[in-house]
């Protein structure tokens, strides 16, 4: 079962990288112009823990621009991706900008990169819409425990759970739920065309298993790896990406749910640390 | 343990800066000496089922904090009501302090306590939460236990897990089973058995909730006219914030799509007394949180230093 998801969910990623490449919401061109992908949620947040030299993992990393924009500022990266197309065009971004000697892609899904990287790491980073194609977050906690160093650092910037629980019908007077906010390892199976960088895009494989996850479901297996919780932050507002028609976007380029742009979270941020012992 | 009780409130200093405003405080503890009478009442409380030797704790916090208590484990409960619960941990052998700000309920607890024998290892306060510290001083326990619609009373959460921290010793435990923050956020969906998200999401610790009483969530019936509720939203964030803040150790974290008491009367309760949402197919919905759970430590490296210095034992032990 869970490789049939798996295998839906890879050609699904395969073809979205082509289109990712080309479109405004990616701005490769303004990547290799010199701007950072990272917003400034995650520049703030896990910036001042990454500097000259931190080594610094990150997991589902797509195509690797973020990944990038981090061995910009110094560190020495590695980005993992299940999709052989993603890694492939991160490997090339990262030698026409010149990063190739700091920055290595891997092939594998979350689940066995264990198996294909044998280093650990100063900082394990992962961010936006990336729990959603994971059905076992106890196995990604154990992957993430594994490729922290004694002291290392965890974060994931994520949205929020509640920003995929509210109903397209949603109105700001009636916030209908039309999702769940946790679904007991069940995943949900999407058969739409269009993609999130692409409303527009006609898709060959269109067919998706996705998972939502509760804070409980996200946090608990982390701590029951030992690691610490330094701070979870919840944010009104959140990148761009989302193609809820009740999400519109402010004056900095963040969305956030109309009507309720101060008392909705649409965020969520997780800093964790693995203790010396 | 006896009818003067040198720590009652009117004689305790009352802190200046106290973040509930008076008329909320003053509307709050109306309620809770009205309520105080009809919950004793209540089947919700069976407190006759109490006094024939049950416990009020759901196996849920049993399971979940019953390992740390012991026999003499020395346990405080915040925001105790009329303290059955608390008596329900001196039953499993700790020893217990009940705090709460309503007169009426601090009068019942002792009164439950001297009835069922348990006086001699149960104490009760009656204090605001945020003077906890002018009342219980320096002492420190082995767990810290709160339970079931005490943070929504709250505006500041960052004191309150100061005062959380203050009284654990190093080593000690907190531990909290609380209504989940999207089910406090959630109303009824008008004309139907469904929800929608109607509350505030994000803490405005300078806005409360001011409603109505419409009776209570342990009787929907009874009579509470002219009785005013002021309550404060809460979120993840801002609880994990204040005790991590405090210095504490989060341990677990887990979720429920089950919640103690019914928000409206077309919930459906199982045969362990947990409410759930319909699915409106005649079973339950599972989609939800309407419930959670967290413990979390004071780490003992107080301890350890102090043990270092030649001037307590092992770390968890008490100088």
């Amino acid at each position: 079962m869970l490789d049939d998801y798996l295998k839906a969910n890879l050609a699904s990623w395969d073809e979205a990288v082509g289109l990712h490449v080309g479109s405004e919401l990616y701005d490769v061109a303004g990547f290799k112009a010199g701007k950072t992908s990272l917003s400034d949620i995650e520049l703030s947040e896990l910036g001042p823990f990454v500097g000259e030299g931190t080594t610094l993992l990150h997991l589902q990393c797509h195509f690797g621009l973020d990944t990038l924009s981090w061995a910009r500022r110094g560190a020495v990266v590695t980005g993992a991706d299940f999709s052989g197309e993603a890694v492939r065009t991160a490997r090339a971004l990262a030698d026409e900008v010149g990063l190739p000697a700091r920055a290595t892609f891997v092939q594998s899904d979350v689940e066995h990169l264990p198996d294909a990287l044998p280093t650990r790491f100063d900082v394990v980073f992962t961010s936006w819409g990336v729990l959603l194609w994971l059905g076992d977050l106890e196995r990604w906690a154990e992957v993430v425990d594994h490729f922290l160093e004694p002291g290392g650092t965890f974060y994931i910037a994520e949205f929020h759970p509640y920003a995929f629980l509210l109903a397209e019908d949603t109105t700001p007077d009636a916030l209908r739920i039309g999702y769940p906010y946790f679904m007991h390892g069940v995943p949900q199976r999407f058969d739409e065309d269009g993609d999130y960088a692409d409303a527009e895009a006609k898709l060959e494989h269109t067919v998706t298993f996705e998972w939502l996850h509760g804070f409980a479901e996200i946090v608990d297996p982390l701590l029951r790896r030992g690691l610490r919780l330094d701070f979870l932050h919840e944010l009104p507002f959140t990148v761009p990406g989302l193609p809820f028609p009740f999400l519109e976007t402010d004056d900095r380029g963040m969305l956030r749910l109309k009507g309720h742009h101060e008392d909705f979270p649409l965020t969520f941020t997780l800093k964790m640390t693995k203790e010396t012992r | 343990m006896g009818d003067r009780d040198p720590t009652d409130r009117r004689s305790g200093p009352r802190d200046p800066a106290d973040p509930i405003p008076p008329e909320a405080r003053a509307a709050n503890l109306a309620l809770w000496n009205r309520w105080t009478r009809i919950h004793e009442k209540s089947a919700f409380y069976d407190v006759e089922g109490f006094k024939a030797g049950g416990s009020s704790l759901w196996p849920l916090e049993r399971d979940e904090l019953g390992p740390f208590v012991h026999e003499g484990t020395s346990l405080l409960h915040l925001q105790c009501h009329f303290g059955l619960d608390t008596l329900s941990w001196a039953r499993l052998g700790a020893d217990v302090v009940g705090l709460d700000f309503s007169d009426e309920a601090v009068g019942l607890a002792r009164r439950l306590a001297a009835e069922t024998g348990l006086a001699g290892r149960a104490e009760f306060v009656c204090a605001d939460l945020y003077d906890a510290g002018a009342h219980l001083g320096g002492r420190r326990f082995d767990v810290v236990f709160v339970s079931w619609g005490a943070i929504e009373w709250l505006p500041d959460l960052e004191r309150w897990a100061g005062i959380i921290a203050r009284h654990l010793r190093p080593g000690g435990v907190f531990y909290l089973a609380e209504i989940h923050p999207l089910y406090s956020a959630l109303d009824e969906v008008p004309g139907e058995h469904d929800v929608r998200v109607r509350y505030r999401l994000v803490p405005a610790p300078d806005q409360p909730d001011v409603e109505a009483v419409e009776g209570s969530y342990a009787d929907r019936d009874a009579d509470t006219t002219g009785l005013t509720w002021y309550g404060w939203a809460h979120s993840f964030a801002e609880i994990l914030g204040a005790l991590t803040g405090a210095g504490l150790r989060l341990e677990h974290l887990h979720e429920f799509p089950t919640a103690p008491a019914p928000a409206w009367d077309w919930m459906v309760q199982d045969e362990d007394r947990w409410w759930w949402l319909p699915d409106g197919r005649g079973g339950r919905r599972k989609d939800l949180p309407l419930s959670f759970s967290l413990r979390a430590s004071k780490p003992a490296d107080e301890a350890r230093r102090a043990g270092a210095a030649g001037t307590t034992g092992p770390a968890g032990q008490e100088a």
